[in-house]
């Protein structure tokens, strides 16, 4: 695995929002290709801001940030919703789309990029029946709950096979059973070769498989769980 | 495998969210409509009035005594078969011409041996003035002439300025339609942040999201349009039938056609402006988020 090219790389970045104090100063972290990559840390300490910066939501106040293999401060609007386009991310609030069904939600990926329906209708079925939302697929998410939305979210993320997964906290809000075989999900994706960054607090989850983990204490990246 | 649900609109796209915005765009539609068949009717007015005084000329030989009347008229008659041969010479009656000062004398009996003028209409292409007056003059004739084609000029001149006002107002309306259509766009893109951030989220492209508000303000316009236009033609049809409004109005069946056509272009530019205020909007308004960032 360490022979295999860094998918995300930062250089002492640091960001700050607006004139308020960096919340980030002096991230160094890799993600090498096909890692699995727990991040850890206390509430508040930026992980949600380091994982937005890693999906290209946000830009960093100063230090360097390369995906992908290229300078994410050079990259032209095409670009960068060229590299969107491979990484799923799955976020804490979920992000659906309220008037759209839990089958549009999942194959929205895929609509976008501009793939026929018929090339992906039986793969949005499947992966909505593995993450046990087959009989809820012509639902809309007001009406479903924490887990559910939950799960449409990481299925959207999945649904287009992303060379990066990115998510925050995904299990937060399903059951123990649910969790386990999300994880088994994460994991499965990873061996294809998928590289996966969970951000979690969840130690239990941490502990299930045996991946790289990085914790964030005063807006650094240190690598090794909390002590 | 089960199949494929139908694809739903990835923007909401409900009638109640925008029914003002809805009014709004057929009010504009229907003045945008009432301005243009103001302006066409105008132009047919003008065409009809011109049409009819061009190329008419009235001469009037000032006689001496009644007796006169006679040799001096046709003098005057050949004298203008000489200077303007293809013009149609029409003299009018001694009768007639006495008929003319009725409005002025009113019903009074009038003497017999009153020199009424004698009257001579030229109706012809390109009848000169000035060879008609040297014609009559050369002739040893008294006479004036009453260029008809100097009411013509007036008349294209106010017809003009009606068009110009109809125009005026279309342009206004259209305008205020792009304003319109601008600010409900970033209205709608303010309402659909959480959609938009998605699409983003997902790897869509500006030019992406821009086409789903071009499509959303095309079939929004197109629809207003439609509605609008359709109550200015059912309007200027019932117009029509009321005598006061003549020749403004839908003369018959081609002037009436034509006009359809011409709200139908309308509709199209109407419905054209609409998607490319959203368009425009949508794209300068993600590049503003973009470099907010």
């Amino acid at each position: 695995m360490s022979n295999l090219p860094d998918l995300v790389n930062f250089e002492r970045v640091a960001l700050r929002y607006g004139r308020g104090p960096e919340v980030l100063s002096d991230a160094t972290l890799d993600l090498p290709q096909g890692s699995f990559t727990f991040l850890t840390g206390p509430s508040g300490a930026g992980k949600s801001t380091l994982l937005k910066l890693c999906y290209l939501s946000l830009i960093p106040s100063r230090g360097l940030i390369r995906m992908f293999g290229r300078d994410s401060a050079l990259l032209t609007n095409s670009e960068r919703q060229a590299i969107k386009r491979r990484i799923g991310v799955v976020l804490q609030d979920f992000h659906l789309i309220e008037h759209l069904s839990v089958y549009e939600n999942v194959a929205l990926p895929l609509r976008v990029s501009g793939q026929p329906r018929e090339s992906y209708n039986d793969d949005v079925v499947e992966l909505l029946q593995w993450v046990g939302l087959g009989h809820r697929m012509q639902a809309y998410p007001p009406t479903l709950s924490g887990g559910e939305k939950q799960r449409c979210a990481i299925a959207r993320a999945v649904i287009s096979k992303p060379d990066l997964l990115i998510a925050d906290e995904p299990t937060g809000n399903v059951d123990p059973g649910i969790g386990r075989r999300l994880l088994r999900l994460f994991s499965e994706m990873n061996r294809m070769g998928t590289t996966i960054l969970i951000a979690t607090h969840d130690t239990h989850l941490i502990d299930e498989i045996d991946a790289r983990v990085l914790r964030i204490e005063n807006g650094m990246v240190f690598k090794g769980k909390p002590s | 495998m089960s199949a494929a649900p139908i694809e739903a609109p990835l923007l909401p796209n409900r009638l109640r969210n925008a029914r003002a915005l809805w009014v709004v765009l057929i009010i504009m539609a229907l003045l945008a409509g009432c301005a243009l068949l103001f302006a066409r009717g105008a132009m047919r007015l003008s065409g009809d009035w011109q049409s009819q005084l061009s190329g008419t000329l009235t001469v009037q030989v000032i006689l001496e005594s009644s007796e006169d009347w006679g040799p001096q008229t046709n003098l005057a008659r050949a004298a203008l078969a000489d200077a303007v041969p293809g013009a149609d010479i029409e003299l009018v009656s001694q009768d007639d011409a006495k008929a003319l000062l009725k409005p002025w004398l009113g019903n009074a009996v009038l003497p017999d041996d009153l020199p009424v003028p004698g009257l001579i209409n030229l109706t012809g292409n390109s009848i000169s003035t000035a060879s008609v007056q040297s014609a009559l003059v050369e002739a040893g004739l008294k006479a004036t002439i009453d260029d008809n084609s100097r009411y013509a000029d007036q008349l294209r001149g106010t017809a003009k300025r009606l068009v110009g006002i109809g125009l005026g107002t279309l342009l206004l309306i259209l305008m205020a339609g792009l304003s319109v259509n601008i600010f409900a766009t970033r209205a709608g893109m303010t309402a659909q942040k959480e959609i938009i951030r998605v699409l983003v989220q997902v790897g869509a492209s500006d030019k992406f999201i821009a086409k789903l508000f071009i499509g959303q303000a095309l079939r929004r316009g197109a629809l207003g349009a439609a509605i609008g236009l359709c109550f200015a033609a059912i309007l200027w049809g019932i117009l029509s039938l009321t005598s006061e409004w003549g020749g403004l109005g839908w003369t018959g069946f081609t002037a009436g056609l034509k006009d359809i056509l011409w709200l139908i272009c309308l509709g199209v530019i109407f419905a054209g402006i609409c998607a490319a205020a959203a368009g425009i909007t949508a794209a300068r308004q993600l590049a503003f988020e973009r470099k907010r960032l």
